[in-house]
């Protein structure tokens, strides 16, 4: 099974660069703790409606866990891609015989693992240090999981702007605003034509999901999960499409290990 | 010209000596249209095989390293074909398991990883079942004597352990083909001799090694053919040994005495057409005239006898002057 080495020798990458430097690791789990007892000791202040979930402390602690997790998954791709290139470590990504796209999916695979840890590990330190409890209803993770595929979607074609174009801070910069209004706008709220074309818009379908179950104690709606789903896969699709073709422009101009 | 077109399984030595590892037809590169028009590379054809040394020589900016990313797959070519082992780089990925690359201004490692961590990782990249990447990696630290080494993260290794994991890292899926650009490039002397010696013992393995220098003294010990490139064009291709046999003056000797001559040896020495500068004597004659020089040397002790031979500086910036008179005269 090549794939899952891959799978398996991304995960041991990212997890050893990870740890090297015990300081970085301690002073970024710090830092992530101190947010997120913020939230959880004054949960209102922290969290500004814009992206609330709903006002129980469950619902503002994945609020914002959810947008940490979907700007760094957004940013990922891109940032790693510029990175490499300017360590000296891209082209010999892309002598790989796996081709970049299988090569980069492993990486999403393996740094989404990471973060997930991460944010688990603080999570449950911070229930055992503050006594409270969180509850989320399992059915969370699906509309969770279109969520992301249209997240790493997004970010296959951050990744493909980089190739191309390069210097990309300042558009992933501006770039999150448009995610703000993804995660937080309630579209799903709207009526008249906005109310369908949500579904076209990447990620919409999925958080309006979230709320339901998170906010509104509502139960999950099959057939609008349907459509989050396949609003999820589109864009990932499209994700992969639009790098594939950043990747044969790059190739061409001789641009690859540009920065 | 016959193509290796046998099925490869992976990381088996499995070509019949001498078969041909890299052909390159017509490859040329274009940047730019209109007047940005720049013809990177124009018609390059090579033909390398199995435990060849091809050095790619040029001044900078000459279509080096455009050549060698374009045969590994980094660079589409405008025109042109490339086959590695049969398979072309740009359309069967899978060439891309013949070809390992240490490109030059390039780290090519992780620098948080250790050298035995990135041999496994590069090598399941490589799609190199991690448990043979790993016993591979192992072997090749041992054999490029890093093994003290291989658990101290690669940033913390001088530039030669640098170099010599890079090229451990592009030999753990075993290629046929090996491209090295400007490989000895930054290294002091004592760890360009050891990358050199591994190049060597490289090719003997049976791998095509193609390098890339502007090092005109790397070239020359290392390899068995030449290749020079000027603004984008080959412009010599023979072998090593041909080209500088071509260049080299035939007729001139160089000898050395140990003690000083007489001044009736000094008479009968410049009668014979040599000339004498203390203990340095140089002759322009035939082969056959050589003796008689010798004999009215006697009984001062020689010291040496050498040929003149051209080195490849001289045959290089020759063949680049030539060139460049030619096309001012064509302007």
């Amino acid at each position: 099974m090549p794939m899952i080495d891959l799978l398996h020798a991304e995960l041991k990458r990212t997890w050893i660069q990870f740890i090297r430097y015990p300081t970085e690791v301690i002073s970024g789990i710090v830092i992530i703790m101190a947010v997120f007892y913020g939230l959880f000791a004054s949960a209102q202040y922290m969290a500004g409606p814009g992206f609330a979930f709903g006002d129980r402390l469950d619902a503002v602690v994945l609020g914002y866990a959810m947008w940490t997790l979907i700007i760094s998954v957004n940013n990922d791709i891109a940032i790693n891609l510029q990175i490499e290139a300017e360590t000296g470590t891209l082209e010999q990504v892309f002598l790989s015989p796996y081709g970049a796209p299988r090569v980069f999916l492993a990486r999403a695979f393996a740094s989404l693992a990471l973060r997930l840890v991460i944010l688990v590990v603080v999570l449950l330190l911070l229930m055992g240090l503050s006594g409270s409890r969180l509850a989320f209803p399992p059915l969370l993770l699906l509309p969770l999981a279109s969520l992301l595929l249209a997240g790493y979607g997004l970010a296959f074609l951050m990744g493909a702007a980089a190739l191309v174009f390069k210097r990309v801070q300042q558009v992933l910069g501006i770039f999150q605003f448009l995610l703000l209004f993804l995660l937080a706008a309630p579209l799903e709220e709207a009526t008249g034509l906005m109310q369908y074309l949500r579904f076209l818009l990447p990620m919409l379908p999925s958080t309006g999901l979230l709320r339901d179950l998170m906010a509104r104690s509502l139960g999950l709606d099959w057939f609008t999960y349907g459509l989050a789903l396949l609003n999820g896969i589109v864009y990932f699709a499209l994700g992969l499409l639009v790098f594939r073709w950043a990747e044969a422009t790059a190739k061409q101009r001789g641009s690859l290990s540009g920065y | 010209m016959q193509l290796a077109h046998r099925p490869t399984d992976g990381w088996a030595e499995n070509s019949s000596s001498g078969s041909v590892v890299l052909d390159t037809r017509n490859l040329s590169k274009v940047y730019g249209r209109g007047k940005q028009r720049f013809e990177a590379v124009q018609q390059v054809s090579l033909t390398l095989r199995q435990g060849e040394v091809l050095a790619f020589l040029g001044p900078n900016g000459a279509g080096k390293t455009t050549t060698i990313k374009m045969i590994a797959g980094l660079v589409r070519p405008t025109q042109g074909q490339i086959t590695v082992a049969g398979e072309d780089p740009h359309r069967q990925p899978r060439a891309l398991r013949h070809i390992g690359a240490v490109l030059e201004g390039n780290r090519n490692l992780y620098w948080r990883l250790t050298p035995e961590e990135n041999l496994e990782y590069f090598g399941v990249l490589r799609q190199v079942p991690r448990k043979v990447a790993h016993r591979r990696g192992l072997e090749l630290l041992a054999r490029f004597g890093l093994e003290e080494k291989r658990q101290t993260p690669v940033q913390k290794l001088s530039r030669g352990m640098q170099q010599k994991v890079a090229i451990a890292v592009a030999l753990i899926h075993n290629p046929k083909l090996l491209l090295l650009d400007e490989p000895t490039l930054g290294l002091d002397v004592e760890a360009s001799e050891m990358v050199k010696a591994l190049v060597r013992q490289i090719a003997q393995e049976g791998r095509a090694v193609l390098l890339t220098t502007h090092q005109l003294d790397v070239a020359e010990e290392l390899s068995d053919r030449v290749a020079i490139i000027r603004r984008g064009r080959i412009i010599a291709e023979q072998s090593t040994e041909a080209l500088l046999r071509e260049f080299s003056s035939s007729t001139t000797y160089h000898l050395e005495v140990e003690g000083d001559l007489s001044p009736q040896q000094i008479h009968t020495v410049t009668q014979l057409g040599a000339t004498v500068q203390g203990r340095q004597i140089t002759y322009a004659g035939t082969p056959e005239h050589l003796y008689g020089l010798l004999g009215a040397l006697s009984p001062v002790p020689l010291v040496s006898v050498q040929r003149d031979r051209a080195d490849l500086t001289q045959v290089f910036l020759k063949l680049v002057n030539d060139h460049s008179d030619s096309s001012h005269a064509h302007d």
